[in-house]
Parts: structure tokens; C-alpha cells; sequence
């Protein structure tokens, strides 16, 4: 342990006194410290502004005055997706799908077509989350830092004199392999004080704990990959070559043929091609705002035999609030059709995609890292789905004042100078507050069991790689 | 000479399916000095790697201080002091630093005093002590390692081509400390294709060619090996 402890001792002397390492490490400290601190400022500030507007959208919803009740479904409401505290870290698909949606009637206007592929891959450079950084920076630090951490000992011939004091090769790998994950430890403690800043903010504990320790297996394996190219190779220049040829294929490769691959398995169509398809769908429903149109025939003839009337003016209700209501009904049901045949082939994607893991411990971080945050795509579906459950809600909420506060023959005259044709603002009052909640800890756990055991399986391989390497060390 | 500390018995080593050793054998007693000579590719280095688990032999054994080095080599790591070719040691450190990380990863606490005091013994140069050894030439560093070695108090001492790249003075500072070092009872074996440096030091030498000893030259009446003797075997082709 004390030879450990002393070889650890002196590559930290080693990279403090040749100055390139301790400045590889002071800029990846400096950049996740500035990415954090930035990031928890726009996260925050996004918050209070969405909770701000979400107040403001609701207030001014039920401010309205009388009017016609058609008006207030076109009139519609926001809803605003409050960050999660993790967020600050890891901004996942939220970055590309949106956190806000415009609800109204006869429409699902959200993000909900957003294309999952964006979300890897080169394209993320863009932007430079502290999630970004550990998953695809830190691998670079590192190897920056001990490439040569064995093979340096090789070609100095200071390997042989180490092992000729008594020291084992475990101890000397051991050794290394503490001081380099030291070094990613370093980069890894903005992140880390940044995820108890988010449990005060109120994020589960479970959460917070779950998602740092993910960081540490992930800095653990690419010490253990770094440390396993150097102990393998028997030249610097051959050690640094072969680690930035591995970068480049699992931070930067595996990630981007992993989408490509899953949107090549489940092909789904265009935004244009999907609403359009949408389109000709709705065209067979008939139009909600013409009572009279053809496709309402059959509700009226049932309607009118319901209530032994031969005319619609002599109906209880409302006709043109009933047919707003069953035109919603059918038509939303047409929307989640399609809605949720989009969200589920964004699903099978993501799941293929989520399955390079097992190639790449950084495909794995990165979904274990979503998930634990709950900036995950099935998130953002459950965002859509309560937002979409929302607006039907509040949509046929209207229809149903539509019906029983506004009579027919009023209604007809709507345009007449003489008619007033609206019912009192106090009927606005049916909309609830919106507020979307993370789901809650253990549950977040459990969805991300699989990426965890990803990045197990990376551990116990690369420990492996290590223990076969070590056996051509000296060589 | 008395007991045997390093002993090569019927040694063979395949390298790529190579035969680099081939029955090599050899022992080497208690405050002897044993230079194996050779030329380019007679298998010196990989002798010398053997002894130190770099490299397993495919049969025979070799042996160091009556411990196998294919099950115990762990302890006759600790046992020997090892010199390559060209001894880096750390270019960060200085040569007191270089001594006290060594021994600390040996178990070995040792005062500034007694490094201090192995330098002298080694005739390291007093302002070269705090000097980081990236400032070293290869004979400073030589000495430096010594002085881990004589600091270990390692029984057995395994020198890689030792006064390869050395100047005329240092080479004769170096064959002192050697012929010292044993007169105190250490055991040297030493690789090296320097004809003249192995017959100013050595008790005895080992001609190898391609991996077997094809003779064996030793001190008389405790005169230097005949520097004539040793060259006519390479003059007739015994060395290559």
C-alpha cells in the first residue's frame, strides 16, 4: 500500500513539475467550474421565468372578459416545462425539443416531432453542458495527461528499476491508475458540489448520489482505459495515437452511428410527410366549426331522437357546442393516434441507440446521465401527454359552457349589431394549474438499472484489459 | 568462489519462436564479478531479463540466491539492484529525490545523511546532489543508481551494457566502484560487449554467440583477465 501510495505521490509530482499535465487539469477544472456555474445561473433564471410566465398565462387565461365561448378555445394557454434541478448539468433533449407548448383547440402544437438524432454525436459541440464536458472532454484530459504513464517508465528503463525495489506491478498500475483517476476526480468536483447544490434546490438525494457515482465509474473506466493503452503499448507515441484513435471512436463515432443506426432500423417520416398525413386524416372528420357540415349528420339525428325534437333550435343544448365537443373528441383522438405512433418510433430509436452502450461506456453515460436528470425523451413525452391531457381537458371544458351557458338561437346571431353572444368571464375559471414534476427518485433509478450495468460491465472489462496487460508490462 | 548467488542451469529462452538462449549455464558466486560478453543480438540483454522476470525461460532454470525465478520472483526483485543500458532515473527529480522515492518504494526510510554519504562513496559530484537529473550525464546517473544500490545494500547487482557511452574516466571511475563493491561482498553480473572493461573488472567471462557460452575466460593468480586471450576468440570468429 505504501509503495501504491508513493508511486500515486509522484506522478502528481511528475505532472506538477513538467507543468502539461497540471495545466490539461487546471483548464478541465476551470471549464466544468465555468460551465457549471453559467449553467446553474441560465438554468435558474429559466426556471423563475417559466414559473413566472406559467402564472402569468394562467392569470391572464381567467382575466378575460365575457366573450364567446369558441373564442376563449382559440384564445388557448401556455405551458411552460420547469427545468429539473439536474438539469443544470444535464440539459439532454431539452436543449433540442422545446419546454414550452401553446395549447388550443384542434391542435397539438408542441415540439413533438423533434428529430432525437440531433441530440449526438458533433452536433453537441455546440453546446458545452458540464455533462458534455465529463462525457466527451474529460476522456481527452485524461489521456492528455497519462498517455505515457507506463510507457514514460518503459523507455526510461525506470520500470525495471521500480520493479527491482520489490514492487509489484499491481502496485505500480494501482498506483497510476489512483493518480489519473485523481486527476478526472478533480474535473469531476464542480460537478459533484453543483449535484448537492441541486439536492438543497430539491432534487432527491438518491438522485444526486445515483448520478455523481455514474461520473465515477465513467472517470474509473477511462483511467482504466488510459492506464491499459500505456501498460499495452511500448512507446509514447504509439500509446497516445492508439488512445486518440479510441476517443475518437467511442466519444465521437459510436455515439453518432448509434443514432444513425437506429433512425436507419425505425424510419419515421418527415414533419412535413407526418402532418400531412395528419391532414388527410382530420379532412375525414369533418369540420367542428360547421354544424351543419355532413359528418355531424348522424350526431344530430341521434341527438334529435335522444330529445323527441324534429329541430335542433328546440334541443336543451347548445347544437354548435356539441358538435365543438364530439369534432374535439374525434379529432384529438386522432392526433394522439399519430402523436403517439411518432413518440413510440422515437422510443425504438432512442433503445437502439441506448444499446451501443454496451460499445461505448460514453453512449452509456450519457443516457444513465439523462435519465437520472430526467431530461430523457420519455420525459419529454410525459411533458407532451399531460400537456395534451391539459388542453383536452380545459378544450371540451369550453365546449361544455359552449353548450349549456350559450343558447342556439343566440348563438346563430352571433354576428347580428343587436345579439351579444357571450357568456359571463366567470366560466373561465375550469382551467387547472399546470405543473410538471420530475418523476420521483427511485423511479429514475430504476429506468436507468440497465445504463448503470453498462457501466459496470465497462469497469470489469477494462480492470480486465489492465490484468492482460500487465503481464507484457515489462516488455 | 564460494556459494552460488546467480546460477543458470541448462537456460533456454524462445522469443517468436526464436531459440535466443539456447542450454545456457552458468553460476556466479558471492562478491564475484561476472561479465557475460557478446555481440550485437547474442542474446545478452535477454540473459539479463530473464534474471529479472522480464522475460520466462521456456526450460531450464535460472536462479538468485537459491530462489527460482519463475516462482519467486518477486523477492529476488528485491534482492538485486538493476542498471539498464542507459539509467534514466527521473529527469524531474534530483539525485537525492531520485534515491529517497526509490527506497521509499523499496520500504527503506533513509536519512539525508546516509544518501548523502553513498553519493560521496560514488564520487557524484557534491553541486550535482540538488540538481534535477535531467541536468545528469549518463556516468552522474550511473553513479547515482549505485548509490541506490549500495543504499538497498542489495545483495546482487545486474548491469545492462554499464559502460556503454561513457568517457575514458568515467568508464575507470566505474571499474573501481565495481571492483569495491564486491570486495565488500556484492555479486555482479554484467552484459556487455566492452572486450576491455569486462577484463579490467570481471573474475570471470562468458563468451555468448547466439545465445550459448562458447567460452569461458577467468582471472589467474588474481591478475586481470588476458585482454589478449579474450580478443583472439573474437579474431577467430568465436564472437561475431
Amino acid at each position: 500500500m505504501n509503495a501504491t501510495k508513493q508511486i500515486m505521490l509522484d506522478e502528481w509530482r511528475y505532472w506538477q513539475r513538467t507543468k502539461l499535465a497540471t495545466t490539461v487539469i487546471f483548464i478541465g477544472v476551470v471549464l466544468t467550474l465555468a460551465s457549471v456555474v453559467v449553467n446553474t445561473i441560465e438554468v435558474r433564471q429559466a426556471a423563475d421565468e417559466r414559473k413566472h410566465f406559467q402564472q402569468v398565462s394562467e392569470s391572464r387565461f381567467l382575466e378575460q372578459p365575457d366573450r364567446h365561448p369558441h373564442r376563449m378555445v382559440h384564445y388557448g394557454h401556455y405551458v411552460f416545462r420547469a427545468p429539473s434541478p439536474l438539469s443544470m448539468i444535464e440539459p439532454g433533449v431539452d436543449a433540442y425539443t422545446g419546454t414550452s407548448i401553446f395549447l388550443e383547440g384542434h391542435r397539438q402544437n408542441s415540439a413533438t416531432f423533434a428529430d432525437q438524432r440531433q441530440s449526438s454525436g458533433l452536433t453537441r459541440f455546440s453546446s458545452l453542458s458540464p455533462a458534455f464536458l465529463m462525457q466527451v472532454l474529460v476522456p481527452l484530459l485524461m489521456i492528455l495527461v497519462g498517455y505515457a504513464c507506463i510507457t514514460r517508465e518503459k523507455e526510461a528503463g525506470t520500470l525495471n528499476i521500480m520493479l527491482t525495489q520489490g514492487v509489484k506491478k499491481r502496485e505500480v498500475l494501482t498506483g497510476k491508475f489512483l493518480a489519473l483517476v485523481g486527476s478526472g476526480l478533480l474535473v469531476l468536483l464542480p460537478l459533484a458540489l453543483a449535484s448537492i447544490w441541486a439536492s438543497v434546490t430539491g432534487e432527491s438525494i438518491i438522485v444526486t448520489t445515483g448520478f455523481v457515482v455514474g461520473y465515477f465509474l465513467y472517470i474509473l473506466i477511462w483511467g482504466a482505459i488510459v492506464l491499459w493503452v500505456s501498460t499495452f503499448s511500448s512507446r509514447k507515441n504509439t500509446s497516445f495515437a492508439s488512445l486518440i484513435c479510441l476517443w475518437i471512436a467511442l466519444c465521437i463515432l459510436i455515439p453518432r452511428i448509434s443514432s444513425s443506426t437506429a433512425a436507419s432500423i425505425v424510419p419515421s417520416p418527415g414533419k412535413l410527410e407526418a402532418d400531412f398525413a395528419v391532414l388527410e386524416e382530420l379532412r375525414k372528420l369533418g369540420d367542428g366549426h360547421n354544424a351543419s357540415d355532413p359528418a355531424f349528420n348522424q350526431l344530430k339525428a341521434n341527438l334529435l331522437a335522444k330529445h323527441n325534437v324534429n329541430d335542433i333550435a328546440d334541443l336543451p343544448v347548445n347544437f354548435r357546442g356539441v358538435v365543438a365537443e364530439y369534432s374535439e373528441e374525434k379529432l384529438t383522438k386522432v392526433l394522439n393516434q399519430f402523436a403517439e405512433i411518432r413518440m413510440q418510433e422515437e422510443v425504438s430509436q432512442a433503445e437502439i441507440a441506448r444499446h451501443f452502450g454496451w460499445l461505448s461506456p460514453t453512449v452509456s453515460i450519457r443516457t444513465f446521465s439523462m435519465m437520472m436528470a430526467g431530461t430523457n425523451l420519455e420525459t419529454h413525452h410525459r411533458f407532451l401527454r399531460e400537456a395534451e391531457a391539459l388542453r383536452y381537458e380545459f378544450i371540451q371544458s369550453l365546449n361544455h359552457v359552449h353548450q349549456h351557458k350559450l343558447d342556439y338561437h343566440t348563438d346563430i346571431n352571433r354576428y347580428r349589431d343587436d345579439v351579444v353572444a357571450r357568456v359571463d368571464a366567470g366560466n373561465w375559471n375550469i382551467l387547472s394549474s399546470f405543473s410538471f414534476e420530475p418523476q420521483p427518485g427511485m423511479a429514475r433509478l430504476h429506468q436507468s438499472l440497465l445504463y448503470s450495468l453498462q457501466l459496470l460491465f465497462w469497469c470489469i472489462v477494462t480492470l480486465l484489459l489492465i490484468k492482460r496487460a500487465s503481464r507484457r508490462m515489462e516488455q | 568462489m564460494p556459494d552460488q548467488v546467480v546460477a543458470a542451469s541448462s537456460l533456454c529462452v524462445k522469443l517468436a519462436q526464436n531459440d535466443v538462449i539456447d542450454n545456457l549455464n552458468f553460476t556466479i558466486g558471492r562478491g564475484e564479478v561476472f561479465a557475460l560478453l557478446g555481440g550485437n543480438g547474442a542474446g545478452k540483454s535477454t540473459t539479463l531479463k530473464t534474471f529479472l522476470g522480464a522475460v520466462s525461460p521456456s526450460s531450464g532454470t535460472a536462479s538468485v540466491m537459491g530462489l527460482s525465478v519463475d516462482a519467486d520472483i518477486n523477492t529476488i526483485r528485491s534482492k538485486v539492484a538493476y542498471l539498464p543500458e542507459s539509467v534514466m532515473l527521473y529527469g524531474h527529480l534530483t539525485g537525492i529525490e531520485n534515491i529517497e522515492y526509490f527506497l521509499s518504494l523499496a520500504g527503506i526510510k533513509q536519512a539525508q545523511p546516509e544518501i548523502e554519504e553513498a553519493l560521496t562513496k560514488v564520487s557524484l559530484q557534491t553541486d550535482a546532489w540538488h540538481k534535477n537529473l535531467s541536468h545528469y550525464s549518463k556516468g552522474m546517473r550511473q553513479k547515482t543508481a549505485i548509490a541506490l544500490a549500495l543504499l538497498r545494500e542489495a545483495p546482487v547487482l545486474l548491469l545492462d551494457e554499464p559502460t556503454s557511452g561513457l568517457d575514458p574516466r568515467a568508464i575507470d571511475e566505474f571499474n573501481q566502484l565495481i571492483t569495491t563493491l564486491a570486495n565488500s561482498g556484492s555479486t555482479i553480473f554484467m552484459v556487455t560487449h566492452d572486450v576491455y572493461g569486462a577484463c579490467q573488472v570481471a573474475h570471470r567471462i562468458g563468451l555468448l554467440d547466439k545465445g550459448k557460452i562458447v567460452g569461458m575466460f577467468e582471472r589467474k593468480n588474481n591478475a586481470h583477465i588476458d585482454i589478449e586471450e579474450v580478443h583472439a576468440a573474437f579474431s577467430q570468429g568465436k564472437i561475431k
